[in-house]
């Protein structure tokens, strides 16, 4: 690994899902580099490969081709553990869907990457207080997703994102599922979030969800087509 | 609430949508556009070779290509909102944009 800031970056990323068949290019030679500190909008059409894209950013997936760079390593080429192993230690999620285990509290929920991490028991129950408060959702811990509304499910899903400090998040349509109040509140809390440091790329289908990022991405059949620089870090 | 959405009858291309929304006292004017740029081409190129006839809505890199130069050339008073998928056979893309600080 590098000692230089994080970064991501694609050179020529190519993904083909085959069945026997039909052969559909989701991505293809998409070169994209988001810096330490970048708010990037992914945008287009659905089917355009934008979740692909994430896919592969977050380390869920592996491309048919290109390279892919995560901090400096080429990681296109990684296996499952390997893959897992990165991404514990460096990339928060967050979906349109929320995600969250039905069967596990929200403090279960939320400790749950700490876990994966063996990080010991007093540690994890300071950090999972800590970041709960900062999502004001502390006096809901002991309940269940379910019990929850969609803004409360959606907080408690970014708290699980942070409470490992990630250094990137990565936000698949985080508001698609919320109505406009909730919505707002979740891209503050990204905004917030990226204020301090961390690097976040989401996908999204609203223009103004998009206007909170640095930059826009507009996918295209796979291809990117162009991008539109808003602020300037 | 932050977004409404509304049915616009008729909006053709060469046209400015223009809404006007009041709060309160406070007025706000929105301008949409919608472009049609060029999309068919002459011939498929070697990348969509191993598409078949019922894939071909996929674009070609050379569609792709004009697309991208369309883009980039279109006046920077306007900000693209949204790419519509042309429907199989179109000569043309759609492409909705806002006015800037509108």
């Amino acid at each position: 690994m590098n000692n230089n800031n994080f970064t991501i970056k694609t050179k020529e990323l190519v993904k083909v899902f085959r069945t026997e068949e039909v052969e559909t290019t989701a991505l293809n030679k998409v070169d994209l580099e988001v810096k330490e500190g970048e708010f990037v909008a992914i945008m287009g059409p659905s089917g355009c490969g934008k979740s692909t894209l994430l896919n592969i950013l977050g380390l869920l997936d592996n491309p048919s081709g290109g390279e892919f760079y995560f901090n400096g390593v080429e990681v296109s080429k990684f296996k499952e553990k390997q893959r897992t192993n990165m991404r514990k230690a460096n990339i928060g999620f967050v979906f349109q869907s929320f995600n969250l285990i039905d069967e596990l509290t929200v403090f279960e929920n939320v400790e749950l990457p700490l876990l994966y991490m063996n990080v010991p028991s007093s540690e994890r129950k300071r950090k999972v207080e800590a970041v709960l408060e900062r999502m004001k959702i502390s006096h809901r811990k002991k309940h269940f997703p379910q019990q929850l509304s969609g803004g409360q499910q959606q907080r408690v899903a970014i708290a699980r994102a942070v409470v490992a400090n990630p250094k990137l998040i990565l936000a698949d349509e985080p508001t698609g599922n919320l109505d406009s109040a909730n919505g707002e509140e979740v891209m503050n809390l990204l905004s917030e979030l990226n204020n301090e440091g961390t690097t976040i790329v989401m996908v999204t289908h609203s223009p103004s969800d998009a206007e909170k990022a640095h930059r826009i991405v507009q996918l295209f059949d796979g291809h990117i087509v162009t991008e539109n620089v808003k602020k300037i870090l | 609430m932050k977004e409404l959405c509304i049915p616009v009858p008729g909006f053709g291309e060469d046209q400015i949508a223009e809404v006007s929304l009041t709060i309160g006292e406070k007025k706000v004017v929105y301008s949409y556009r919608v472009e049609s740029f060029p999309w068919s081409i002459d011939q498929p190129n070697e990348d969509c070779s191993a598409l078949s006839a019922d894939d071909y809505e996929h674009a070609t890199l050379e569609q792709i290509n004009n697309l991208r130069k369309s883009l980039s050339n279109y006046d920077k008073g306007w900000e693209l909102i949204q790419i519509f998928t042309p429907r199989k056979g179109a000569t043309h893309i759609q492409v909705l944009y806002r006015k800037l600080n509108s």
